[in-house]
């Protein structure tokens, strides 16, 4: 038997001998052409944007039509997006891009949702993605992709369309890869605080406001819950995600999650844990076990309030519009401005972008940069706010299209609390964020389950995250 | 046969004669054998041009047979073999999928002591193996034993103690989250009005320390029915003489168990447990569906070995760092199952 | 006096053996219970409205107005069909081209003399104690290279050459005489058909085991589907389950209707072939 073993053995190291020699030529074969493929593309890439330097100056003195009948020849864009059929924006941006652009065709590729940056990843890795245009949908994903190279760097296109920063609001900052931008934002979602006015008129509660500290807030959320068995009202909900507790903490603009420094996590943690030992919120563990979906949550009818981004505006408008919500349950709702810590000015809230960018594969890279700088300029901003999402770029006109919509809220308080004052992004770039991000989510989740206390939990963030900084 | 062939023949001939001389003379019996296998090589050539054949009959038969296993080889050795070596290499190497592959040498392997969620992960796959082997070998043993009795309906209860390891995954651990909800779930239920457990020390079934023992418990629950066939087979092949010369020594039910099941079935419980090792250590879909929550993301007290290997692959792309893992868990399967192929053996001999 | 004890001794055996029986039925109804009432959950839980589902006090097993349009109302939902559509074709592909493949190759190890025999059987075997998870990333990235991602064909070449399958197939085979391939080689067949004309015939209960090992883990694999299956049109039906139950994580009556759906097939197929399935199990040697 024993003998049988080694020999096994054996002959299993031999054959990986033996293969080792034909395996590694198929191994570093490719690593070896995308190695040439990028050095390639990192050689021309400057040359052609020495030739189209004048094309894109061309295009901004004219209009956008002029300029694509003047192209002329017909181009075709892949563009990578999620969820085709629940998102009516992409649709919306195709028709509205093309019909300028009749040259263009654009070419979506519905990835999905659930994974989507790891996903694009995978496809962009390597050889054979033809993707030209493709959404970036969060900061790690993003982080991802530059660091594989598979990003165009896009600082040269920008100047040489004269495209304005600061209209971003600072944003563009957060996302800056060592002094170069790698995609421009055309969504920018923000987080607000949902209430529902039926429960808070049930309960002979004024509504929040626009101006809360969280001891306001808590104390408001106390006042409006109801823990009576079967006709349980919670006072506010908390979904599963580290930024619906953890981020509070970043409001007062003197911390960020990058820094590795973890304590002003935990007046916010105390503040959550209390609430839902005082049967103020949902239980984690209980939420986390089954799972449950913000939205499903809110339109239950049993939630005060819940702080959430604003994609979740456009969603409460439809879904309460075409019957899918229950319309008596929560069809009132209002929203207000995120609560603010002490001596902080309200208004600061998270934020979390969406951007689009230019595959270093791609062979229409000025068209594709056009097509990025049309989504993210102002005529794409009012593609989105007109199917009711925020674009990044913000101005009175966009929000007075959104809180215009049917279904929108019509009291003052709402429409105020679109104004942001201080956006911070949920996750800003780092080369590391990926694993940042995760550690976060870690051990947010063993604070949440109650498996550590809040101080170990933020001990344990200090160290792993230290770790990542220090290597 | 030409002139050239008989040519042939008569050079393989000479060689043929001068290799037998040094047979003669050789001493040594290894270079005895190596020179002996030589010449037959020759002969044999010799013979195949005799009877003018431009394949030798081995060769024939060797085609044939190849042509057989060709079909499943090509396939297993490409998507296979092939990614095995590769992995072997890759943990070895830096690599996020796009830039080029650099060498690190044992980098990989030096990272991963201490690194918090590493060890975690190996932690509780270990937690897991150890609990799960032994529970699910005894489970199933004890119901290949009691559905090997002649009880009516044996069909029935057969199937049904099947059932789980044909259920998908997704389903039966869907089902699972809901029975074993920490706050409106049947089982917690039943332990608040009819055990009278408080409900604030009601089990968090999916959470804290208690998440591995879930998964421990729904891995027995899943898997004991297809262990209990392969129990049943070994049982089948027990003869009913044993049984019988045990009643007529007056061996009760548990001496018969001792003496003669136990024993008998003891290469079956071999192949059980090895086999219930392997598959043990690759746990991951079981965690992520339980314990995962929402977003399919394991905190530390519910990590393991294969959910870190496909994190740190698919979304840091550490290629190299999520190999030396995968080659710390092959290196402890293939040292387990090695221990136990001992154990085996030295209770053979 | 002797016949006395002899009639005490064996009323008292007849009782022992009663109780034995009680005590056995009662084992295996409570084992039956535990193994089977996930399933009847699932079944009543997936005709009940989300309120119904964790009403306890109290609880009915078919609620008053049992919800039968959560069968109707998935296929909508979610595109079930085309999950289905996907996971039965990958499924019978799979489970045909393992059935074929093995069997074939293991004719050859089992019943032929041939070159490097041992060696080439030994790097099956060492491969059957190599988790899949260990070298699933470098088969990933081969698969990508070779421009199969997002391909079900993909999924096909991962599963339909496994080690497993010859292995078995040849400890079937070993256990048939020799005597009958040298009698129809001596008769002047050719190996292929000795393989078709005797050996597959023959080989019923192997095949039926194989099939449902096959079948079973083809249409349940999660982790494989996950890696390489990316839109939604390739997605199979446990991918599609689990997206669905992110998606409406609070409509658990739709989404046990989805789970029951997602049973049917693998149960069909389990009990058509079961009645091979121990008998196989044995004969294939698997028992160790």
């Amino acid at each position: 038997m024993k003998k049988k073993v080694i020999s096994v053995l054996l002959t299993a190291t031999m054959l990986a001998g033996l293969l080792a020699g034909c395996g590694s030529n198929g191994d570093t074969a490719p690593a070896a052409d995308n190695a040439a493929d990028t050095t390639q593309t990192a050689d021309t890439a400057p040359a052609d944007n020495a030739q189209t330097d004048t094309a894109p100056a061309d295009t901004a003195a004219e209009p956008a039509a002029d300029a694509g009948t003047d192209a002329g020849e017909a181009v075709t864009l892949k563009w990578a997006i999620w969820d085709k059929d629940t998102t009516p924006y992409w649709q919306a941006l195709k028709d509205a891009y093309e019909a300028a652009n009749p040259n263009v065709t654009l070419e979506m590729v519905d990835l999905g949702s659930a994974d989507y940056m790891t996903v694009l990843a995978t496809e962009l890795s390597g050889s054979g993605s033809d993707f030209d245009v493709v959404t970036i949908k969060d900061v790690p994903g993003y982080a991802t992709l530059v660091s594989k190279n598979t990003l165009e760097p896009l600082d040269s296109y920008i100047s040489a369309a004269g495209i304005d920063l600061s209209q971003y609001g600072g944003v563009d900052a957060q996302i800056t890869v060592n002094g170069s931008l790698y995609e421009l934002p055309f969504r920018n979602d923000f987080w607000v605080v949902f209430y529902n006015k039926d429960i808070f008129d049930a309960a002979g509660v004024d509504y929040p406001t626009n101006d809360m500290t969280f001891e306001e807030y808590d104390a408001l959320a106390r006042q409006v819950a109801d823990p009576t068995f079967g006709s349980q009202i919670y006072g506010t909900h908390y979904h599963t995600w580290r930024s619906a507790v953890q981020l509070f903490g970043v409001l007062d603009g003197q911390h960020s999650i990058l820094d590795g420094e973890y304590d002003y996590f935990k007046p916010y943690y105390e503040m959550v844990l209390n609430q839902e030992a005082d049967q103020i919120c949902r239980n984690y563990a209980d939420l986390s076990a089954e799972g449950l979906h913000y939205s499903a949550a809110f339109s239950g009818g049993d939630v005060a309030m819940m702080n959430m981004g604003s994609w979740f505006i456009s969603t409460l408008i439809s879904n309460i519009a075409n019957g899918e919500y229950d319309a008596s349950l929560c069809g009132n709702w209002g929203m207000v401005k995120y609560p603010h810590a002490d001596g902080v000015e309200a208004g600061s809230t998270l934020g979390t972008i969406t951007g689009l960018s230019v595959t270093s594969v791609s062979d229409n890279k000025d068209e594709a940069f056009k097509f990025v700088e049309w989504v993210s300029g102002a005529e794409g901003a009012k593609v989105m706010a007109e199917t009711g999402n925020f674009p990044a770029l913000m101005n009175d006109e966009v929000s007075g299209i959104i809180s215009g919509m049917e279904g929108f809220p019509t009291d003052a308080e709402s429409k105020e609390a679109l104004n942001v004052s201080n956006l911070y992004l949920e996750v800003p770039y780092a080369e590391n964020v990926s694993e940042i991000n995760d550690i976060l989510d870690t051990y947010h989740k063993s604070i949440m389950n109650q498996e550590m206390t809040i101080d170990e939990g933020i001990a344990k963030m200090n160290e792993e995250v230290g770790k990542v900084l220090g290597q | 046969m030409d002139e050239k062939k008989a040519a042939q023949v008569e050079k393989l001939e000479q060689e043929s004669a001068v290799l037998m001389q040094k047979i003669r003379e050789e001493t040594d019996i290894k270079k005895k054998r190596k020179l002996i296998a030589e010449r037959e090589k020759k002969q044999r050539k010799i013979t195949a041009i005799r009877n003018n054949r431009i394949i030798s009959r081995e060769a024939k038969r060797d085609l044939i047979a190849y042509s057989f296993i060709a079909p499943n080889f090509i396939g297993f050795a490409v998507f296979t073999l092939i990614p095995i070596v590769f992995a072997f290499l890759l943990a070895f190497m830096d690599w996020d999928g796009s830039n080029a592959i650099t060498f690190v040498g044992l980098k990989n392997f030096i990272k991963l002591p201490s690194d918090t969620f590493f060890v975690a992960a190996l932690k509780n796959t270990i937690i897991y193996v150890v609990g799960t082997v032994p529970l699910t070998m005894i489970a199933s043993l004890a119901l290949a034993i009691v559905l090997n009795q002649k009880v009516r309906a044996r069909g029935f209860f057969r199937t049904v103690a099947f059932f789980p390891y044909v259920a998908s995954l997704v389903a039966i651990t869907a089902v699972w989250s809901m029975i074993f909800h920490p706050s409106k779930g049947p089982v917690n239920y039943l332990l608040l009005t009819v055990f009278g457990v408080a409900q604030e020390n009601l089990p968090k079934w999916f959470s804290g320390n208690l998440v591995l023992v879930t998964l421990i418990l729904f891995s027995v629950w899943k898997y004991m029915g297809y262990y209990m066939v392969i129990y049943l087979a070994g049982l089948q092949g027990i003869s009913a003489e044993l049984y019988e010369a045990g009643s007529l020594d007056g061996a009760n039910t548990w001496q018969k168990f001792k003496y003669i099941t136990w024993p008998q079935l003891r290469s079956t419980t071999f192949f059980v447990v090895v086999m219930l090792t392997i598959n043990c250590f690759k746990v991951y879909d079981i965690a992520v569906m339980l314990a995962g929550g929402g977003d399919g993301k394991l905190s530390t007290s519910a990590t393991v070995l294969v959910y870190y290997i496909y994190q740190n692959a698919f979304n840091y792309w550490d290629l190299g760092y999520s190999s030396a893992i995968a080659m710390v868990l092959f290196l402890i399967v293939l040292v387990v199952t090695l221990i136990q192929f001992r154990y085996e053996k030295n209770l053979d001999a | 006096m002797s016949e006395k004890t002899e009639t005490k001794k064996y009323s008292s055996k007849s009782r022992n053996a009663l109780i034995g029986k009680i005590i056995l039925y009662a084992i295996l109804i409570l084992i039956t219970i535990v193994m089977i009432i996930p399933f009847l959950w699932m079944l009543s839980a997936s005709i009940k409205s989300d309120r119904e589902v964790f009403q306890m006090n109290p609880f009915v097993w078919i609620p008053e107005v049992p919800k039968w349009d959560n069968y109707i109302k998935i296929w909508t939902k979610i595109p079930m069909l085309k999950f289905v559509e996907n996971t039965v074709f990958l499924t019978i592909v799979v489970t045909l081209l393992q059935l074929l493949t093995s069997s074939f190759a293991a004719y050859s190890f089992a019943k032929l003399e041939f070159k490097h025999k041992n060696t080439l059987f030994l790097a099956y075997i060492a491969t059957i104690a190599m988790p899949w998870q260990v070298y699933m990333v470098p088969q990933f990235i081969m698969m990508r290279a070779m421009g199969l991602n997002d391909k079900l064909l993909a999924m096909i070449c991962l599963q339909a050459f496994s080690a497993f399958g010859v292995f078995m197939m040849k400890q079937f085979y070993e256990g048939i005489p020799s005597e009958l391939c040298e009698a129809a080689r001596i008769d002047g067949m050719s190996e292929y058909k000795i393989y078709a004309k005797i050996m597959l015939p023959l080989s019923k209960p192997a095949l039926s085991t194989l099939t449902i090992f096959t079948f079973v883990s083809t249409w349940n694999d999660y982790l494989g589907p996950l890696i390489y299956l990316k839109t939604e049109s390739k997605k199979t039906i446990q991918l599609g389950l689990k997206m669905f139950i992110g998606q409406y994580s609070s409509e658990y009556g739709l989404i046990m209707a989805g789970s029951v759906l997602s049973l049917i097939p693998v149960i069909i197929v389990f009990l058509c072939l079961q009645k091979y399935f121990v008998e196989g199990v044995a004969s294939t040697g698997l028992k160790g």
